[in-house]
């Protein structure tokens, strides 16, 4: 596809010039005028009180990522045999051991490494968007677009469940049951995707913008 | 405003300028750096890019309404086949157990996770199904410049379900899950299984097929007649 890059009509932000664009339909109408002329939408510059409900829907996610990880996931009824509870970290080493690689490693970068990649990228684009940590702005746009394509990955596990519950009912030999962890789990990846889209991003580029006015003034202020 | 006649005798006319559009001040802000842009119209296959950070804003896609009504009744088509058929089914000391995908999320209710088994029929068969449905329902009737009752809401709601559709991760899941099984029992895979993989491909297709600015300038221009 070919690229063509766009003109600005004059320097500076669309907040700035009081203009916002839709979310849902991408009309760029006056802040003002509260909802979208075109969708019906609500219209905001900035997402209102990003920080403050992305951290709080982070904070629950985390708070969320213990018992998903403690409790068992899947509970295997051995019928004539005893029960046996599996937690996620328990379900990889034993796909490991059994040399399952491949299932081994999807579930640990599914259920392990994502979520918590995920919090983590998060919390920093909270810290940068603050102010608290120094930004490139361009690097953190694209560590936030990573985030929410990523992050419904780990969904996977709580799909993995379903299944084996459902195919797992051989009358005398084995039952599957669900255990808390799953829902607990489908609780953090829900909760860590809506902390992804309460997040503004233009946050970033507001403070990179902020950065770059305040040097500019320090260094006048030198000469 | 060049394209108007473009999309009302479609078959013959090749799609080669831009969407029609309502005719006022045309401008574009960047999602990401809030950069505001002049919003050009662009003939097909072209994608107009932000100035400061280099995402695009928006692109007109070749043949998209076709593409999105096309790959959209494919889509809802095979999620019909793929609820109907045997998804996977396992056979181990001459006991033999299916699965449909109804089936996933009736067991969980079954177990008692009831709130587990909305969430996995919402994400694999509501979601997925409301989607293709509603951009077929929207696109359709643009093909000829107008627009069916509600369309409107439809396509605000189309956009907000986006991200809870899972067809691609439920897809893993039952991979992840076969991958399991093969060591336990003897497993087969049904017709179910490849018409979700195809409805995972067309759903895909169909929502990448037309830029959301273009469904709506298209939308918009209809609602006027
Ligand atoms: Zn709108
Ligand atoms: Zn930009």
């Amino acid at each position: 596809m070919k690229g063509l890059v766009a003109k600005p009509p004059w320097p500076g932000s669309a907040a700035a010039a009081g203009l916002a664009s839709c979310h849902v339909c991408d009309r760029v109408a006056p802040v003002a005028e509260r909802h979208c002329p075109r969708c019906g939408a609500h219209l905001h510059t900035r997402k209102k009180e990003s920080i403050q409900r992305t951290m709080a829907l982070l904070v629950a996610s985390m708070i969320a990522y213990v018992p998903a990880n403690m409790m068992p996931i899947m509970v295997v009824e051995q019928l004539g045999g005893g029960t046996e509870a599996n937690t996620i970290i328990g379900g990889v080493i034993t796909f490991w051991e059994m040399h399952a690689y491949p299932v081994a490693i999807t579930i640990f970068v599914a259920s392990v490494i994502i979520p918590i990649l995920k919090m983590i990228a998060l919390l920093w684009l909270c810290a940068a968007a603050g102010g608290w940590v120094r930004i490139d702005g361009r690097r953190l746009t694209r560590i936030y677009w990573l985030t929410e394509v990523v992050g419904r990955w780990s969904m996977v596990d709580v799909f993995v469940v379903a299944v084996m519950v459902t195919l797992i009912q051989l009358g005398n030999l084995m039952v599957i049951h669900p255990g808390p962890a799953a829902l607990a789990f489908a609780g953090v990846v829900v909760l860590t995707m809506l902390a992804a889209m309460s997040f503004e991003p233009r946050l970033l580029w507001d403070r990179a913008k902020a950065g770059r006015k305040q040097l500019r003034k320090a260094r006048e202020g030198e000469e | 405003m060049s394209g108007g006649a473009g999309c009302g005798n479609g078959d013959e006319v090749k799609h080669l300028e831009a969407w029609p559009r309502v005719e006022r001040e045309q401008l574009a802000v960047c999602h990401f750096c809030d950069a505001l842009h002049e919003a050009p119209a662009v003939e097909e296959g072209t994608a107009v890019v932000c100035s400061n950070c280099g995402s695009a804003l928006y692109r007109n896609q070749p043949a998209s309404l076709d593409r999105a009504v096309a790959f959209g009744m494919a889509a809802l088509l095979l999620m019909v086949v793929a609820q109907g058929f045997p998804f996977i089914s396992l056979s181990a000391n001459g006991m033999v157990s299916g699965m449909t995908l109804t089936g996933a999320s009736l067991s969980l209710a079954r177990e008692g996770s009831h709130l587990l088994a909305a969430g996995v029929a919402f994400c694999t068969m509501i979601a997925p199904s409301a989607l293709a449905a509603g951009l077929v329902y929207v696109c359709l009737p643009l093909r000829w410049g107008k627009a069916w009752p509600g369309a409107r809401g439809v396509a605000l709601w189309l956009y907000r379900l986006e991200p809870w559709a899972m067809v691609e991760v439920f897809f893993l899941g039952a991979v992840v899950s076969l991958l399991k099984l093969v060591k336990l029992a003897d497993v087969s895979i049904g017709v179910a299984f490849w018409a979700l993989g195809a409805v995972m491909f067309c759903l895909a297709a169909a929502i990448a097929g037309i830029d959301r600015r273009e469904l709506w300038d298209r939308l918009e221009v209809a609602l006027q007649k």
